[in-house]
């Protein structure tokens, strides 16, 4: 399907859905406002939330707030992730030793590791980085792992028949070679942090979009808490956006003019 | 100086299973040699362990005076499946074996431009090995050997994958190089026709266990009956004493073949 027209179905199925909220809860009223909010209503939880802010701040200190605690967490995840990924998927070794404490750890929720992270780092954004760091770079290291085994062996023996030293070979071999499978673990882990987030803003936060969704549903206010669960959508797709034309670039090889990928 | 000696190399793999028995076999200097076998005989072994990917279980594989320790761009191997990088440029390919030398820029540049040049892939100097064909690829990993101007070069099959008239062109093309240039190489392939006609001498080896059963010399004909006069592969391989040698060779290797049926 053409781009354009992709774009336009797009466009239509939105306009569908918010067609479909203001008939059932303005216009019909089928929905009652205490349960979802009108369009309305919505429209002035948001303008409040700007101007006069809410729960102590207004929805921009919010909004950095969450993306700090993304930004943070999500980096760090990458950063640890990656490496200790192309150590196990490079080093029989590394991979014998790690593996069974990574499997140990796998399994386990991040959010059961809120109660340790605040134990070890009070209530303050640090526990809160730390979870969403655990949360995020499980994706991180295995699809770096996986990215390393894929590639072909005469690809490697090749890099060491042309006397590759070891740093260039990680830099300009096992990292492109890799990178479309790491790509596919940073989405998963961004994803992975945007869910996080949510979750340790609940507990004992002053400012952030968990903190703002907490706070409204104790006052019972569903507009507010639908501008909450908006700005989540809103910066989790654009900061996805923006991994996706880091990808694209990095990856350009893959998919240049005349290419089979 | 730079020969190739298998000296009473044996190799067996991990279940002990004996690949090849030993295999004596000397590539002089600037000597251009193909192994030809049947499937499965341990020809690619012989290479690998020249390049210095595996090792022999007993016996020595010398290049030069030393013993084989490790792969080197002393040793250029170009691969059955090209093995390019696919992240990297034509050039980016071609220019990483002099980057690992520390060649200096300058130089390096008009190596690579050289190289590209002698493969004729001139504008493709950006493209990226997917954006080719299969038989540019391999010139490219042809380039890429090269370039560096290697004492020895190793190539396993490196046509294997190119399609029949890419192959003569690219068969045509190594010839030209050889003559122009010629380097110490080891060349394995199953096509007898392209060992004889590529190749100064032919080893012929045996199936599993793989032993080196007779060593054809195909120089002194070629030599003798002026090949080399002869630009197209397909008038060479017209000529009586071609044909000779090649029936020769085949006939040999259908005994191999034969016996593994049984």
């Amino acid at each position: 399907m053409p781009l354009s027209r992709r774009s336009a179905v797009g466009v239509t199925t939105l306009a569908v859905v918010a067609l479909a909220w203001v008939l059932l809860t303005g216009v019909s009223g089928l929905v009652s406002p205490g349960r979802f909010p009108t369009p309305a209503d919505t429209w002035a939880a948001g303008i409040q939330a700007m101007m006069r802010g809410y729960g102590d701040a207004t929805l921009v200190v919010h909004v950095l707030q969450s993306l700090k605690l993304v930004a943070l967490g999500f980096l760090a995840s990458i950063a640890v992730g990656v490496p200790l990924g192309l150590l196990m998927g490079w080093s029989k070794t590394a991979e014998a030793v790690l593996n069974p404490v990574f499997m140990l750890l796998r399994p386990i929720p991040p959010l059961a590791w809120i109660p340790l992270a605040i134990l070890w780092l009070g209530l303050g954004d640090g526990a809160k980085i730390l979870v969403i760091f655990f949360a995020a770079f499980v994706p991180s290291v295995i699809n770096t792992q996986v990215g390393v085994k894929t590639i072909e062996r005469p690809v490697i023996e090749a890099a060491r028949m042309l006397g590759t030293p070891r740093w260039r070979f990680v830099r300009e071999v096992l990292v492109p070679g890799a990178s479309p499978m790491i790509f596919t673990g940073l989405r998963l882990s961004l994803q992975a942090s945007w869910t996080t987030l949510v979750a340790a803003e609940l507990v004992g936060a002053l400012a952030g979009l968990g903190h703002m969704l907490n706070l409204a549903q104790q006052d019972l206010y569903p507009g507010m808490i639908l501008v909450g669960m908006v700005c989540v959508a809103i910066f989790g797709a654009l900061t996805t956006a923006l991994l996706g034309a880091v990808e694209r670039r990095a990856l350009a090889w893959k998919r240049t003019r005349g290419g089979a990928a | 100086m730079s020969s190739i000696r298998f000296d009473a190399v044996g190799k067996s793999f991990g279940g002990g299973v004996l690949t090849l028995q030993d295999i004596n076999l000397d590539v002089a200097d600037k000597e251009f040699v193909a192994i030809v076998g049947p499937s499965g005989c341990g020809k690619t072994t012989c290479l690998r362990m020249a390049a210095g990917f595996d090792f022999p279980t007993s016996g020595r594989v010398l290049v030069g005076n030393s013993e084989v320790t490790k792969p080197g761009p002393d040793r250029a191997v170009v691969f059955q499946q090209f093995a390019l990088f696919p992240w990297k440029t034509v050039t980016e390919n071609i220019e990483l074996g002099l980057r690992n030398k520390s060649v200096a820029r300058d130089e390096r540049k008009a190596r690579v431009a050289d190289a590209v040049a002698m493969i004729g892939l001139g504008g493709y100097e950006n493209s990226y090995p997917h954006q080719l064909s299969g038989g540019m690829q391999q010139r490219v990993a042809i380039a890429r050997a090269y370039v560096l101007d290697p004492q020895v070069l190793l190539m396993d099959e490196p046509f294997g994958a190119l399609d029949a008239q890419t192959r003569v062109v690219m068969q045509e093309e190594l010839v030209r190089l050889a003559r122009l240039n010629p380097r110490t190489v080891l060349f394995i392939t199953h096509g007898v026709e392209e060992a004889v006609y590529l190749a100064d001498r032919v080893a012929i080896m045996t199936r599993r266990p793989g032993r080196i059963k007779e060593i054809v010399d195909v120089k002194s004909v070629r030599i003798a009956e002026r090949w080399d006069s002869h630009s197209r592969i397909e008038d060479v391989m017209d000529l009586e004493s071609f044909v000779h040698l090649r029936t020769h060779i085949w006939k040999s290797l259908r005994e191999e073949k034969a016996g593994a049926d049984h």
